[in-house]
């Protein structure tokens, strides 16, 4: 059964059926919201209200595009207010954290039993350089790069979903990528080769 | 090798399509070169926090509790909709029909028949009240 048929069905009155599109498509929009969000739990419940979001929206979905890019969007233009969101309130966010009530947010690579605690430290507190870069980068290259990296869309499909043109796609990864050097060279030079 | 060649190589560095003379010549440039190594530092680092990441999965009842709550909120709407009809609906027509009464008994109120319309007849406004003999004297009588 095609997205289309399973949408039309959907709008016929069959809900159950609008569960088959979650089911294919929530890894999808799962793996977007952490290349922005990078926080699992955030992640889950971005995930649900994006595909409430979709179903409630499915009227408006005219078949132009594919599914899979219209849900795209959906959860870009999320995870970006989710994001706003999050950044818009620091002193909110500060009171959260000073009084405990807000949740842990570091980012914890896997570590290994054989690894040191200090060198585990080490590791985590680079892979945080990491995502404040990415974190750090203007929207519209942020989400070429999520889609890029996340996603692993060719150019021609995040050029799709972030309604440009390939070559603009291509420049705001050059862009993104020289940005990030920019952010992260000084702190690695100063560390040497740690990592 | 420059720079330049060795950063646009290092997409591919090490493995991927990089030959392996061109592979030895990215490692002989990465050791004597401090900003393509940082920059190599900074690639590999990046992609084992992405790796991880995309890793992760959602939760294995996402979808469950996506169409649950997709469910609760249809409810919740229809109930709404329901509520609408058993309580306001009714409400709404007795409120009208209230209205509608009090309008029409405020109009036959203040209707005043236009001059012209015959009224009481003239014999009769002027008959004297006082003057007409009591019921209870012409009984007497």
């Amino acid at each position: 059964m095609t997205d289309s048929e399973i949408i039309i069905e959907v709008l016929h009155g069959n809900r159950n059926s609008f569960g088959i599109l979650v089911e294919k498509y929530q890894s999808l929009v799962f793996r977007t919201c952490m290349g922005f969000l990078h926080d699992k739990d955030d992640c889950d419940d971005l995930t649900q209200d994006i595909f409430i979001q979709a179903y409630q929206s499915l009227k408006g979905f005219k078949g132009e595009s594919a599914f899979s890019t219209w849900i795209y969007r959906i959860a870009v233009n999320a995870s970006l207010n989710r994001v706003r969101r999050n950044s818009g309130n620091p002193i909110l966010n500060r009171l959260d954290s000073l009084f405990g009530s807000g949740k842990e947010k570091e980012f914890q690579l896997p570590v290994s039993d054989t690894e040191n605690p200090e060198s585990i430290l080490i590791r985590q507190e680079h892979s945080k350089w990491i995502q404040d870069a990415l974190n750090g980068l203007p929207e519209n290259q942020r989400t070429a790069i999520v889609l890029s990296k996340y996603d692993d869309l060719s150019q021609k499909e995040i050029a799709e979903i972030m309604q440009t043109t390939e070559g603009a796609v291509e420049a705001l990864m050059q862009r993104a990528k020289a940005n990030l050097r920019l952010k992260l060279s000084p702190a690695f030079k100063k560390i040497g080769k740690t990592p | 090798m420059d720079c330049q060649l060795c950063q646009k190589e290092l997409d591919e560095y090490p493995g991927g399509n990089t030959d392996g003379n061109l592979n030895n010549q990215v490692k002989a440039h990465l050791e004597i070169c401090e900003d393509c190594a940082v920059i190599y530092r900074i690639r590999s680092l990046a992609e084992s926090v992405i790796s991880f990441e995309k890793a992760i999965s959602p939760d294995n009842n996402l979808s469950a509790t996506i169409m649950a709550r997709i469910e609760k909120e249809e409810d919740v709407s229809n109930n709404g909709k329901s509520l609408f009809i058993r309580i306001l609906k009714p409400a709404l027509i007795t409120s009208s029909m209230a209205a509608a009464i009090f309008a029409g008994v405020l109009m036959g109120n203040i209707y005043k028949p236009i001059s012209g319309e015959p009224g009481r007849p003239i014999e009769l406004t002027l008959i004297d009240d006082a003057a007409i003999e009591s019921v209870d004297i012409l009984s007497n009588q």
